[in-house]
């Protein structure tokens, strides 16, 4: 099953809860729209709950120590309380235009009260995450017109 | 887990990488019994899935290393845990030093000396290209130090190169073919690289010249024994101190088990050795094996990458060829090229290098700025006209950047070990020169739109490096500790300087140079 299959049978998520999950749909469609869709919630959520070793998220690359579900954690919910603290709505429930002023401000890296991790890697993690989901798969590159040209191809279900 | 020998074995290497293979076939060769201990899991061509999400599943996933300072070394991306080291996933971009290289302190009072010259290197590079086919044209590399030409003909260029080197070429300034250990034939049974840029995932298809396709078959061939997930935690002295006698290694079960050797090469790469050397410390050596003069651990070095990128009206099929590059220019090599801008040090351009759509070298985050529907428009325009080089921007030897312990232990209780690494002020004058260079040539190349990219490292030098005593180093030029000569360190640590060029090549030259020397020394080392 690949992470949009699995978004769409609603497959229970085993390391964000629910309001987590939603920060992370809309921020996922603010940083790159289709990533939802792709399943981008669901990614994240399997290879929060696997072995650290086998995580193939961006966020080994960057010198964050893992396990990283608590980065995501209180990076979402500082997304979050920064969407109530702006315009008094949850993330999930701002508008695009307001979606998108937050997480300019976050790319900026400057967000006065901030309560995660550094906002401009939390935005640039975030992103990569999306970018992965959306373009990082033969589906992606096929979308680009990019010929994916495997020597061995990966898995389906990614993190078999 | 293939268990580990109960008897003493003639030679231990500790890590399967670059320098760690080529040590262990040479010695097993030689007729000796050799070991090899890799920390990591046994990899093969099967595991090397061709995905970018994949290839992060073969980086470094051992023991936390703390990586500190204004600039870090990128250890996670720039290591490997498992069999075939970081050189397995290497991008088999494989210049020579220069001889301007070997002795940068005596001409211009900056870094260290090398205790050799590029002259007692010249006839182990030509060996190990022969033994791993290296694809060039010597005679276009017209900034090339004296050696054999390559054995197999250049690598292909495609439009992304043609594109860049129009730039190059309209400045007065030279591209040649970037010479890669990656077979542009087919070359003593490996088959022709098909120029699909997954270098980053590793080669399985042995086009590559990573250790398991050159040397690593050649060890096994010879009767090395290859032991996985067996991290060791511990050298071992003699009660006087004066010789290895062996190492220590963590079962999975817990316990730790010795195997006794009468040499011990360590090549578990620039930051596991001087953990290990340190954390090795014995009545003896109180400050650790090898320390000492208080070497051990100081100078690390990492390349920072000049990244420039540009935007062509022509589709310039950017995923085709090597992910290393396809061209280069070594105009900038001379040390003293950029004084002008405060800079010191060597470069080189690696031009036109395949790239994928994501990933920390992909596309995408070439504009890390871009978001939403302008990503999504990115995205498209550059698939069909991206470009792409990067500058190899030498890094100047700082002492007080180090590996050091940390009061923190993994799993076996061997305390974990932190880099700390912080540009010199003439290394970052030198990589924004690079971006300025880089800059006038996409634009004179007619590039619709040109940017650059953060100084990220590349590759990871020095820790351990080579000198003339223990008062300024920690082995002498064949890896050999000062206190303790059957201990000996292989790798990109034991370089004094990084240069401007990619090190795996000289990795493997000094390695060569060493087993050859231990094999003619053997009697007297061996005891």
């Amino acid at each position: 099953m690949t992470p949009a299959q699995a978004r769409a049978s609603d497959v229970p998520f085993r390391a964000l809860d629910t309001g987590t999950v939603a920060v992370l749909d809309a921020l996922g469609e603010t940083l790159l729209p289709g990533s939802a869709a792709a399943g981008l919630a669901h990614y994240i959520d399997h290879q929060l709950s696997g072995d650290p070793a086998d995580s193939m998220l961006m966020i080994k690359y960057l010198g964050v120590p893992a396990p990283f579900a608590d980065f995501y954690r209180v990076g979402l919910h500082a997304a979050d309380a920064l969407a109530r603290a702006v315009h008094g709505k949850a993330f999930a429930e701002i508008s695009k235009e307001q979606a998108v002023g937050l997480v300019t401000k976050m790319a900026g890296g400057q967000i006065e009260g901030w309560q995660g991790p550094p906002v401009e890697l939390f935005y640039f993690v975030l992103r990569s995450d999306a970018v992965d989901v959306v373009y990082g798969t033969k589906a992606g590159f096929e979308q680009l017109g990019v010929p994916y040209m495997a020597h061995i191809e990966p898995p389906s279900r990614w993190g078999e | 887990m293939t268990s580990l020998p109960k008897d003493p074995v003639d030679v231990i290497v500790v890590g399967s990488g670059a320098a760690g293979s080529n040590m262990a076939a040479r010695l097993a060769e030689g007729g000796k019994r050799v070991l090899i201990l890799e920390a990591g899991p046994a990899r093969g061509p099967g595991h090397l899935i061709s995905s970018t999400l994949y290839a992060r599943r073969v980086k470094w996933t051992g023991p936390p290393v703390l990586d500190e300072g204004k600039n870090p070394v990128g250890f996670v991306f720039n290591s490997a845990y498992g069999t075939g080291g970081a050189a397995m996933h290497h991008y088999a971009v494989w210049p020579r030093m220069h001889p301007e290289d070997f002795n940068m302190r005596s001409q211009h009072d900056r870094g260290l000396d090398w205790p050799l010259t590029y002259t007692d290197l010249a006839t182990y590079y030509d060996v190990v290209q022969q033994e791993a086919g290296v694809s060039g044209d010597a005679t276009k590399e017209i900034w090339r130090p004296v050696g054999a030409p390559y054995p197999m003909p250049a690598v292909p260029v495609f439009p992304q190169g043609n594109a860049i080197a129009r730039g190059f070429t309209k400045l007065g300034k030279t591209v040649a073919p970037l010479p890669l250990a990656v077979t542009t034939t087919n070359y003593n049974g490996r088959p022709t690289c098909l120029w699909d840029g997954w270098c980053d995932s590793g080669c399985p298809i042995g086009a590559l010249a990573n250790p398991l396709t050159v040397h690593l078959p050649r060890a096994a061939s010879a009767g090395a024994l290859l032991v996985n997930d067996a991290p060791v935690t511990k050298i071992l002295t003699s009660d006087d101190g004066t010789r290895a006698v062996g190492v220590e290694v963590a079962l999975k079960d817990g316990t730790r088990q010795t195997v006794n050797a009468k040499l011990v090469v360590l090549a578990a790469f620039a930051v596991e050795n001087p953990r290990l050397l340190l954390a090795s410390a014995t009545p003896k050596h109180p400050q650790g094996l090898g320390n000492s003069g208080g070497f051990v651990g100081r100078y690390i070095m990492t390349h920072a990458a000049g990244l420039v990128y540009g935007l062509f009206a022509e589709d310039t099929r950017p995923y085709m060829g090597a992910f290393g590059g396809q061209l280069v220019n070594q105009d900038s090599y001379p040390k003293t090229t950029h004084t002008k801008s405060g800079a010191f040090g060597s470069y080189q351009w690696m031009i036109a290098q395949a790239v994928k759509p994501n990933d920390l070298l992909g596309i995408s985050t070439t504009r890390p700025d871009l978001f939403g529907t302008a990503l999504q428009d990115f995205m498209k325009r550059a698939t069909r006209g991206f470009a792409g080089m990067t500058a190899v921007c030498e890094d100047l030897p700082v002492a007080d950047n180090r590996v050091t312990l940390t009061d923190q232990r993994d799993a076996h209780g061997v305390p974990i070990a932190r880099v700390t690494h912080t540009t010199h002020d003439e290394s970052v004058a030198l990589w924004k020169a690079s971006l300025a260079e880089g800059k006038e040539v996409m634009q004179a190349a007619g590039a619709k739109e040109v940017w650059t990219g953060p100084p990220g490292s590349m590759h990871i030098m020095g820790g351990t490096v080579m000198g003339t005593g223990a008062s300024n180093s920690v082995t002498n030029t064949y890896g050999q500790v000062h206190d303790i000569p059957n201990l000996v360190v292989a790798g990109p640590g034991l370089f004094p300087t990084s240069a401007g060029v990619n090190p795996t090549f000289t990795v493997h030259a000094l390695a060569a140079r060493s087993a050859q020397q231990l094999l003619a020394s053997w009697e007297q080392l061996a005891g």
